[in-house]
């Protein structure tokens, strides 16, 4: 098993031996329409939104529908400038939003890891219908974003939803219990400290599915015997859990983590739908700021300047991951042998 | 396998049913919701399609938890609003459909070369693995970082709110996943048949065409199910660059609000008509969404 943090060794050279001249067109042949796809709508348009964060471009008209300006976006008399980045320090929007968006990549995929983590040992066992089971457990990773927000509405509404009525019987019951006003009514939605938390709840619903599937793949790889050892030595199955599953499992683990944490980055839909960004911006991702900037505000240079900044922030995070990831993994390779 | 105790059996089995409820019930809310008047969504949740014989004349909308089902906003939908449904999904169905195409062939092609050949990009100093590295590295990209020079480039090239320009979006977006996956699916296809067609006078292209694609159909099953389901489910750059004509259903389900508030149980019905097909799809080819989850992370 090997993880983004290893580079696999060239395999062998399955070609023939002798490259003909036909090879070696096909060679590029297959290889290029990739390679130029990548440069031309990948590589370029990243060096030229650094290009764009650079300028003052800005839409001159209000609708949204008009993008005024070229390719350059010097339509409009953009000019160079440096101060989509000298605002970025001061703009507290965006440190809210990078706050925000970073809190859901932590507490998010966290909450999902370990969730994910327990649906697939109880999925691991020895159960009936486990066929059903998974397949239940898979339907909330393929429903589109936009449908999981306007379900989570639903589901969190504080007056119509079942969750807000189950509430408010259980405040009621409270309260005739101990005599005394208890309410257990949480404004699931629209108060600034428990909205961004729905968000993660949201998006959990839709992700855990992932951790699940990946993790119960890489448990039914381990051979049976290695429990069986364990057993006949009479460990305990939370000692078991500890030393043998969780280890085995920690690559596939990181990995698992670190692809749901690059998505989580990206976060956007679910939010736009359930809460806007708001109460006022409290649950605002950095990806609505850059969209907003543009859409709303036509402001396409500093929409551009977010965008990296966002991408700074994503290499930061996929780097620092990686050498921690590479430390563990190496530890336990030298605790274990 | 030890046997288990009765005790953490039932602790077992309530723990699986309990998560299969927290999955299924957002469903079952949205199915009813689609039925349901809009004086049985607004007066606080009910939960059962039936009303029981009640002796007044004029029946009542709620009765406890029971409600009375009505089919209107199906058929507002699907008969009254009928062109505007119809096209939304037919913008996410070409564009997700086309994208998927083109990430597909691009996809093994590359996937294909990458396993079959040797490259050497002296200038970088690249080898094979470099350039697989370099091809999956751009998944991660996140898509605002370069989402306003799409904007000023479709924009030049009048590709703004047209299928083109959304159908090669999504095929960037899937092509560095469809390599990844196909040159992992190439790499443990054995060589021996390619070889011996080669013997027999066939050209490359034709191995490829004839005898590689036809063995590889779980690998491009995989990457044109993930392609698809990505594109379909794409909101971001749909809602950057389309405004009326090419709109998906996605960017049409968000941007629906009126100024009564959102109307639920259109929303619900227009959710269902647009997560069906996926979730039609990927519980037909389930075993395919494991594999490829299973071969982006084991090999990733």
């Amino acid at each position: 098993m090997t993880t983004l943090s290893d580079i696999k060794p060239l395999p062998p050279d399955k070609s023939m031996r002798n490259e003909t001249r036909e090879d070696s067109i096909f060679k590029r042949l297959f290889l290029s329409p990739a390679v130029a796809i990548l440069l031309l709508f990948s590589i370029f348009p990243l060096v030229w939104s650094l290009g764009v964060s650079l300028t003052t471009c800005q839409r001159t008209t209000s609708d949204q529908h008009t993008v005024v300006g070229d390719i350059f976006c010097l339509g409009n008399g953009a000019e160079f400038s440096l101060a989509n980045f000298t605002r970025v320090p001061s703009d507290t929007r965006l440190l809210t939003a990078a706050r925000n968006t970073l809190f859901y990549v932590v507490v998010g995929v966290t909450v999902q890891y370990f969730i994910g983590f327990g649906l697939a040992l109880l999925l691991n066992q020895e159960i009936r219908g486990r066929a059903i089971f998974r397949l239940i457990f898979l339907l909330p990773m393929m429903v589109t974003p936009v449908a999981v927000g306007y379900a989570g509405r639903m589901m969190f509404d504080s007056g119509i939803s079942p969750l807000a009525q189950f509430q408010r019987t259980l405040s009621t019951f409270l309260t005739n219990l101990t005599g005394q006003p208890i309410s257990v009514a949480i404004p699931w939605l629209t108060d600034i400290t428990t909205a961004p938390y729905t968000i993660v709840l949201l998006d959990s619903w839709q992700w855990i599915p992932f951790m699940t599937l990946l993790l119960l793949a890489g448990m039914q790889a381990i051979p049976e015997e290695i429990y069986e050892a364990a057993r006949v030595d009479g460990a305990s199955r939370w000692r078991i859990l500890a030393s043998i599953t969780f280890p085995i499992l920690l690559p596939i683990s990181l990995t698992a983590i670190l692809i749901r944490s690059l998505e989580m980055f990206k976060i956007v839909d679910v939010i736009n739908v359930v809460t806007g960004g708001g109460p006022g911006t409290a649950t605002e991702s950095l990806v609505m700021y850059v969209f907003d900037t543009a859409l709303s505000y036509g402001n396409y240079g500093y929409a551009a300047a977010i965008g990296i900044v966002l991408l700074v922030l994503v290499i930061i995070f996929a780097t620092g991951f990686l050498a921690i990831s590479r430390r563990i993994t190496r530890n336990q390779l030298g605790g274990t042998s | 396998m030890k046997k288990r105790s009765r005790r953490s059996s039932i602790f077992l089995y309530s723990m699986l049913i309990l998560w299969a409820f927290i999955c299924l019930f957002p469903f079952y809310w949205m199915i009813t919701t689609s039925f349901k008047m809009p004086l049985a969504v607004n007066r606080g949740p009910v939960y059962i399609p039936f009303i029981g014989p009640i002796d007044d004349k004029t029946p009542p909308v709620v009765n406890g938890i029971y409600f009375k089902p009505t089919i209107d906003h199906w058929k507002f939908l699907l008969v009254d609003e009928q062109a505007k449904t119809v096209r939304y999904f037919r913008n996410s169905l070409i564009a997700a459909g086309v994208s998927c195409f083109f990430a597909v062939l691009i996809g093994s092609m590359a996937g294909y070369g990458l396993s079959r050949f040797r490259y050497y990009w002296a200038r970088l100093g690249w080898r094979n693995d470099n350039i697989a590295f370099w091809i999956i590295s751009q998944r991660f990209l996140p898509p605002a970082a370069v989402v306003i020079p799409f904007l000023l480039f479709f924009n030049t090239l009048r590709l703004i709110d047209t299928h083109t320009g959304l159908i090669l979006a999504y095929t960037v977006f899937n092509l560095p996943f469809a390599v990844w996956i196909m040159r992992d699916f190439f790499d443990s296809l054995p060589i021996d048949l390619e070889e011996s067609a080669r013997v027999d006078g066939a050209t490359r292209w034709q191995t490829f065409l004839r005898i590689v694609i036809p063995l590889s159909t779980p690998g491009l099953v995989t990457v044109a199910l993930f392609s698809f389901i990505f594109a379909w489910n794409e909101y971001l750059f749909a809602l950057m660059l389309t405004n009326f004509e090419a709109i998906t259903m996605p960017v049409y389900l968000a941007g629906m609000k009126s100024t009564k508030g959102i109307e639920w149980w259109y929303m619900s019905a227009l959710t269902l008509i647009m997560v069906t097909p996926v979730m039609l799809i990927g519980l037909f080819l389930q075993r395919y969404i494991v594999r490829g989850l299973a071969a982006g992370a084991l090999k990733g």
